[in-house]
């Protein structure tokens, strides 16, 4: 095996098991201020791991979901801006085997993770950039307001307003009473109908005895009809049965003829 | 069987006329020979005869104790008389056929007679016509047929407002509310009483107006009416002397649902005097309160 391959390896499994090394440990540990460093980086991962958290969330297609991941965001910015200002504390104190510039220079870095951590956007200065553009700058988040600086402000804010909202005021209006015309027409063909309807269910109420009254004839010339037809029916039946019988004795009559004529003919 | 309708005439005449050959009239043959004479008038266009052939035909149908058949042949003639505009033959014909129907025991068809003479008469004789109308309206009422009378009432107050007699008018409107309260018929009944006001109002009697709204507000079924509603709109625009208000009320929905004559005359409705009705009864608080 080549030379630089084991150096490499080497070095590799020197990473890996370093964690094991207590003297390395035991190095970095007497270095004095092990309290303020050790949340120094614990403070940086942290913002960094915000910082992606925050990019994500910018990048968020779905907004319930970038919403929540902002409120996140937001909240570990809390947390931390509370561990930084521990740090500040343990920054101050003095320690042992610690130079006066070092101290100085670790305020400083105290201060520029300060700026690292409010610097991480949450999603507030968007919101805010969007409401303002709505409206006019009336809404911007309540501790910016001074009195004096908003009147002048809300002097060219409040043109736009009008221009804005008085356009659609007006076009509110103008639907509306769209809306009420169409409506009075509605009623008033309602009420026609409701008229009509009424004359129309009193007038079938009028008709309604002399129907009453036509069905009882109508009946009664049914039934009349019936028996009229049933009487005829015999009548008819009796007469032909006693027509038959005429015919019967008729030709009787005229065979007898004939055979008394023949008869005398051969005497 | 002959053609010529005169001579059925002379015919059926001397079958009816007893003489010392002929012991009893007989009705039958007579009646059948008048009915085919008047016929023959008719298609010949001689109304009079056919007129007096229809007369005597129905003499005979009632001497045979038919009423129904006597009745029919009475308005027919009563239309001839009406085309030949003898007006008092109309009358007694019609009342006549009116007379036969009820003893048929059929009211309906008496009334409608009567009914037929009085619009015969609207624009000859209009008291005839209205004593006609009122006599129709009773025949029904009689048999307990408001509902039929509803149509004779209108036609009566139309009779009376062409005469300008408004007041009688709205009594009449006034009846027709009782006649539609007996058969429940509410809008018929509101409807009338709305007419009854509006006519008031064209007489410039404001007072009885008023008197008249108020009576007929205690009756239910006006009182919760989108009739009086409208009644009450006017009234009290026509005490406010408010003539736009008068109009809108004259062309809303529910005065255009009553006869076509009230829609006129409620057109025409603030008839000049409302200011001085208004001022007139502002005065007269006036002279309360200072006395």
């Amino acid at each position: 095996m080549p030379v630089i391959d084991i150096i490499f390896r080497v070095d590799e499994i020197c990473k890996k098991y370093d964690k094991y090394d207590v003297d390395k440990h035991r190095e970095i540990g007497t270095s004095g201020d092990d309290a303020f460093s050790r949340l120094f980086t614990s403070i940086d991962s942290d913002i960094e791991a915000v910082l992606r958290k925050a990019e994500m969330a910018s990048t968020e297609k779905n907004r319930a979901a970038a919403v929540a991941m902002n409120a996140e965001v937001r909240r570990t910015k809390a947390r931390l801006a509370e561990d930084v200002v521990k740090l500040q504390k343990l920054a101050v104190k003095k320690i042992k085997g610690l130079t006066r510039e070092e101290r100085e220079s670790r305020c400083d870095l105290v201060i520029a993770l300060a700026d690292r951590l409010q610097a991480v956007p949450d999603g507030n200065e968007h919101g805010a950039k969007q409401a303002n553009n709505e409206w006019g700058g009336a809404s911007a988040p309540n501790k910016n307001i001074k009195f004096d600086m908003s009147e002048e402000d809300m002097d060219d804010g409040f043109f736009q307003q009008t221009e804005e909202s008085s356009q659609f005021r007006q076009e509110y209006e103008m639907r509306k009473k769209k809306q009420d015309e169409g409506l009075d027409v509605i009623s008033e063909g309602l009420d026609a109908l409701k008229n009509l309807a009424r004359d129309m269910n009193e007038e079938l109420d009028k008709q309604v005895p002399l129907m009453e009254e036509m069905e009882t004839k109508v009946d009664g010339a049914t039934s009349d009809l019936k028996n009229t037809n049933v009487r005829l029916k015999k009548q008819l039946v009796q007469m032909r049965s006693s027509r038959n019988f005429c015919i019967d004795i008729v030709l009787l009559c005229v065979i007898l003829g004939i055979v008394s004529y023949i008869y005398n003919a051969l005497n | 069987m002959s053609s010529d309708p005169d001579k059925m005439m002379s015919k059926a005449d001397k079958m009816t006329k007893l003489t010392l050959t002929r012991w009893s009239a007989d009705w039958r043959g007579a009646t059948e020979l008048y009915e085919q004479a008047a016929n023959g008038f008719r298609a010949s266009n001689k109304y009079e005869k056919a007129k007096v052939a229809l007369e005597k035909a129905s003499k005979g149908q009632e001497m045979q104790a038919s009423p129904w058949d006597a009745a029919k042949h009475m308005e027919s003639a009563a239309a001839l008389a009406q085309k030949l505009s003898i007006w008092n033959e109309v009358v007694d014909f019609y009342r006549k056929a009116s007379e036969l129907y009820v003893e048929c025991g059929r009211a309906q068809p008496a009334s409608d007679a009567l009914g037929k003479a009085a619009r015969a008469l609207e624009d000859v004789k209009p008291d005839d016509a209205i004593q006609l109308y009122t006599d129709a309206c009773e025949i029904l009422e009689e048999d307990g047929r408001d509902q039929m009378a509803f149509d004779l009432y209108r036609a009566c107050a139309n009779v009376y407002i062409k005469l300008e007699k408004f007041t009688d008018a709205a009594t009449f409107f006034l009846r027709l509310g009782v006649a539609a309260d007996k058969c429940d018929a509410t809008n018929s009944q509101c409807k009338a009483y709305l007419s009854a006001i509006i006519l008031y109002l064209y007489a410039h009697d404001l007072q009885q107006a008023e008197k008249c709204y108020n009576d007929c507000s205690q009756i239910d079924a006006f009182l919760k009416s989108d009739q009086s509603r409208s009644a009450s709109r006017l009234l009290t625009a026509y005490n406010e002397g408010d003539i736009e208000e008068i109009k809108k009320v004259a062309s809303s929905s529910t005065v255009s649902n009553l006869d076509h004559m009230i829609i006129k005359l409620a057109r025409k409705l603030p008839t000049g005097d409302v200011t001085a009705i208004q001022m007139n009864t502002n005065d007269d608080l006036d002279e309360d309160d200072l006395t």
